[in-house]
């Protein structure tokens, strides 16, 4: 067949260029370390400093996990056949009632960690609903999945500030308890990589959500129904398989992550802050850029997720060192890095019946 | 002993048809039974029926000897109902096995995980018990086109089918393919399965089953065992009239080469050389043939000599002028008419009415558009001339496209086409889907068209059919033409060989056509 003899050659290519990138950041870093050394006091020597230490990956590790929780649930609502880029939405309406929901259960003294878990469970809670409206929308009533997306992450963005405005009188909430932080004896110490030891618990919540997310695609039963759902919908239904039943768990299963990640952005800072396109900021499109860089693998995807949110680091720590460019030009460094990466890496391999409703017994 | 399967007075509608009206099927168990009939004759639909994918909505399915009423495919499944679909039914990305176990995948760690080591094991086991050579490991779309239907019956064995269903399962396989699955349809019998497929194709129904059932227009006329009909007798119970089964073909009389094609190269939109160095040329009064299944570069080679892709290297001359990079429009202009492969991709806008239709690549021509307006008057005159005279049903120039039948869809893009009056007529699969009395119209009309000093350049991958129209036959693999020959001297097993890219046994040099440069 022609697809077998068209498919070998763009893998080796992406694969030759994903090496040639690699070997790109190996040379700069090493010509980075060498500017340290001898200009010490040069931006590059800066930049090395930066890049090497050890908060910047813990910063890094941070940022990655609304995007990498979000990219997670993408994945597994496109690997099903629905396209869900209502991710931003989804972060966006747990982050709200995470925060909201830790602060009415504390009542009137500051939270206890047990509270906080308990008020994560609630943006769960709240951000699957939200999906769960969406894939109603979607499966039930075969609207645009794009249009439908859109409209999860326009409710949103209008519903939590607005109940925000109610509740606290302005876009802001009230202030709650953030995450104590694990940190692993012995360990920590390590210098750099010890930053993975001694860290918030919803990093390692994000670690366990990467690998299972991993076991659940690529070795459970379900797992492979929702890929047979987003590459051949109609084979899973001679198969025997509700093509819809997969596709509503999968989408549901989007919200859970999204709601995990969104509740953890906000608890991580203790507030959830609503101005303009929120504390959430375009996360949940990165994280739909995220795994597709990472090609569906939660793996890939979490590792993409994690280039841009050490890039994000990066550029807050150059903020306060001074660089001498303007702060809102260093601010866009995270996101030309990505389109780059992106435009260099170039073809993922999209679900073949992505995007596309399906209908038992229709031709 | 009850028969596997019977259908009693099924009646399935769809707004608008009843696609199968009171039909009834008796199939015997460990039986091969073929459904026969045309396009749109309701074969399809009533094994859907069966299969549980259409619930009917009057009449019994019984299924060893119980009365069933399948809600879904799963409950077909677990009556012992497995159907393989013309379009197959599998995920290109997963490998055999775990196609084959999709949605009965064996578990282990209480029903967490998948047991992969289990279900190659199962599948080899049963692979191997069929005799059929599927390794578990290999991705479906690695894997050829008879591969990947073994895959589909395995897939059904695996669940514990007793009766297996196969829609057209011989469309898209070489005559040595073909082969290969009537013995395995002998395997399947042997062990007590039953095999119900549906075809169009006489030769075949009489060949490989020992019943036949005839549909036509939603109607069982007649079940009759192959030992006791003959072609003709089965053709016109499926036509419901007398068919004439050979066209009359009289020598052409060639003239000089209206199109020649040297060298051409064309890659296919992923930059994948699929036409490799073609060469040859056709000339006016004569039909030229290429045979080939489908995806060997034939679609693109048509679409490089019609101007709709361009060829990397070589050159197309048509009427002594390289048109390789001329526009699409300029081809039509110069007078290269086109039948396309997908008639309702490309060969018709189903939205639009057959008056707009009719308009299609004459939307420039003088006849039709004058200073910038087009006369509708006149495209509706010409739809109507295109609708009577190539008996277009319903003749009625307002009907959308989409409301049209396959057949009469085809009649009408071959009725514009022919009405261009072109020097050359580049066809794909001028039949593909098309019941056997519209099949003859058109293929009196091609005649026609050579007869008259056309040229003609045919593709398809009808053996049969394209054997039996043109005047040179080539045969094209891998994006190569293996050889030319005549049709009348070559065998449909050396045709099989060349299509699958073998040598035949006979030195091709006695099957080519003397002054056959190449």
């Amino acid at each position: 067949m022609s697809d077998a003899r068209a498919d070998g050659s763009p893998l080796a290519d992406r694969f030759s260029k994903r090496t040639g990138i690699t070997v790109a950041v190996g040379v700069l870093f090493v010509l980075l370390a060498g500017a340290r050394l001898a200009f010490p006091d040069t931006i590059a020597g800066d930049l090395f400093a930066i890049v090497t230490d050890r908060t910047t990956l813990g910063a890094a590790l941070r940022f990655a996990v609304p995007i990498t929780l979000a990219a997670l649930g993408g994945i597994f609502a496109e690997k099903s056949g629905v396209i869900n880029i209502g991710l931003e939405g989804l972060l966006i309406i747990s982050a709200f009632t995470a925060v909201y929901a830790t602060d009415t259960i504390a009542g009137e003294g500051a939270a206890t960690q047990a509270e906080l878990w308990l008020g994560l469970l609630v943006g769960v809670v709240a951000s699957t609903l939200l999906a769960g409206l969406f894939a109603v929308v979607c499966i039930e009533f075969r609207a645009d999945q794009i249009i439908a997306g859109l409209a999860v992450w326009l409710i949103a963005l209008g519903l939590a500030p607005f109940a925000s405005q109610v509740v606290y009188d302005g876009p802001n909430t009230a202030s709650v308890t953030t995450p104590a932080t694990v940190t692993i004896p012995v360990l920590a110490e390590i210098p750099f990589f010890g930053a993975l030891f001694d860290a918030s618990p919803f990093v390692y919540l994000m670690f366990i959500a990467v690998g299972l997310s991993w076991y659940v695609l690529n070795r459970t039963a379900f797992g492979r129904h929702v890929r047979a759902a987003g590459e051949n919908p109609k084979a899973l239904d001679t198969a025997g398989v509700s093509v819809s039943r997969v596709r509503y768990a999968a989408v549901l299963l989007s919200g859970v992550l999204s709601g995990a990640g969104g509740g953890a952005l906000a608890l991580s800072i203790g507030q959830f802050t609503g101005n303009g396109a929120t504390m959430v900021n375009g996360k949940g499109f990165i994280a739909i850029v995220t795994y597709l860089f990472g090609n569906y693998n939660p793996v890939g995807a979490f590792l993409s997720a994690l280039l841009f949110a050490g890039l994000d680091a990066l550029q807050f720590s150059l903020q306060t060192v001074g660089t001498g460019l303007p702060s809102s030009l260093v601010r866009v460094i995270p996101f030309v890095t990505v389109i780059l990466v992106l435009a260099l890496v170039g073809r993922t391999q999209i679900p073949e019946a992505a995007g596309d409703h399906y209908e038992s017994g229709e031709d | 002993m009850a028969d596997a399967v019977r259908l009693d007075g099924i009646t399935k509608r769809f707004p608008g048809v009843v696609a199968n009206d009171d039909v009834t099927l008796e199939v015997e168990r460990g039986s091969v039974h073929a459904l026969l009939g045309e396009n749109g004759a309701g074969k399809t639909t009533l094994m859907n029926v069966l299969y549980g994918l259409y619930q009917p909505e009057e009449g019994r399915v019984v299924v060893d000897g119980e009365e069933q009423s399948f809600e879904s495919p799963g409950d077909a499944i677990d009556a012992g109902v497995g159907m393989i679909h013309q379009h197959f039914m599998l995920v290109d990305t997963m490998t055999v096995a775990e196609n084959i176990t999709l949605g009965n995948e064996p578990r282990k760690w209480g029903w967490l995980a998948v047991d992969r080591e289990q279900a190659r094991r199962e599948v080899r086991e049963l692979s191997e018990r069929y005799g059929f050579a599927v390794e578990p490991d290999a991705r479906i779309e690695t894997v050829s086109v008879g591969v990947q239907q073994r895959v589909e019956i395995l897939k059904a064995l695996y669940r514990g089918a007793d009766v297996l269903i196969l829609d057209e399962p011989t469309a898209v396989l070489t005559p040595q393919e073909v082969e290969e699955l009537l013995a395995v349809f002998e395997e399947l019998t042997a062990a007590g399965k039953t095999v119900i497929f549906i075809t169009h194709k006489l030769g075949e129904a009489m060949e490989a089953a020992d019943e036949i059932t005839v549909l036509r227009d939603g109607k069982n006329v007649g079940s009759v065992s192959a030992d006791d009909t003959d072609r003709e007798a089965l053709a016109e119970l499926m036509v419901g009239r007398e068919v004439l089964m050979e066209t009359d073909a009289r020598p052409s009389d060639p003239g000089d080469e209206t199109l020649c094609v040297d060298g051409l190269t064309v890659e296919d939109s992923r930059g994948v050389t699929v036409v490799d160095g073609v060469s040859f040329g056709v000339r006016a009064g004569e039909v030229f043939g290429i045979a080939g299944v489908d995806g060997n570069g034939q679609s693109e080679l048509v679409e490089a000599i019609t101007g709709l892709r361009e060829p990397t290297a070589g050159r197309v001359d048509f009427e002594g002028r390289d048109v390789a990079d001329w526009s699409r429009i300029d081809h039509i202009e110069a007078g290269m008419a086109y039948i396309p492969e997908d008639r309702q991709e490309r060969g018709l806008v189903m939205d639009f009415d057959l008056v707009e239709n009719g308009l299609l690549g004459s939307q420039h021509a003088s006849a039709f558009a004058a200073g910038g307006r087009i006369d509708w008057d006149r495209a509706r005159d010409h739809a109507e001339a295109v609708v009577e005279e190539y008996d277009v049903r319903p003749p009625d120039p307002d009907a959308r496209s989409v409301s049209l039948s396959g057949g009469n869809q085809q009649k009408f893009i071959v009725g514009r086409e022919f009405e261009r009056d072109p020097s050359l007529l580049v066809a794909t699969h001028p039949t593909r889907g098309v019941d056997i009395g519209s099949t003859e119209f058109i293929n009196d009309r091609l005649l026609d068209l050579r007869n008259a000093g056309g040229a003609v350049l045919l593709v398809s991958s009808k053996l049969d059919e394209v054997q039996m129209l043109s005047d040179r036959l080539a045969v094209m693999h891998g994006g190569e033409l293996m050889a030319v020959v005549d049709p009348d001297d070559v065998t449909e097993e050396e045709l099989g060989l060349l299509m699958a890219g073998e040598e035949p046994s006979r030195s091709l040099s006695s099957l080519r056509l003397a002054g056959e440069e190449s």
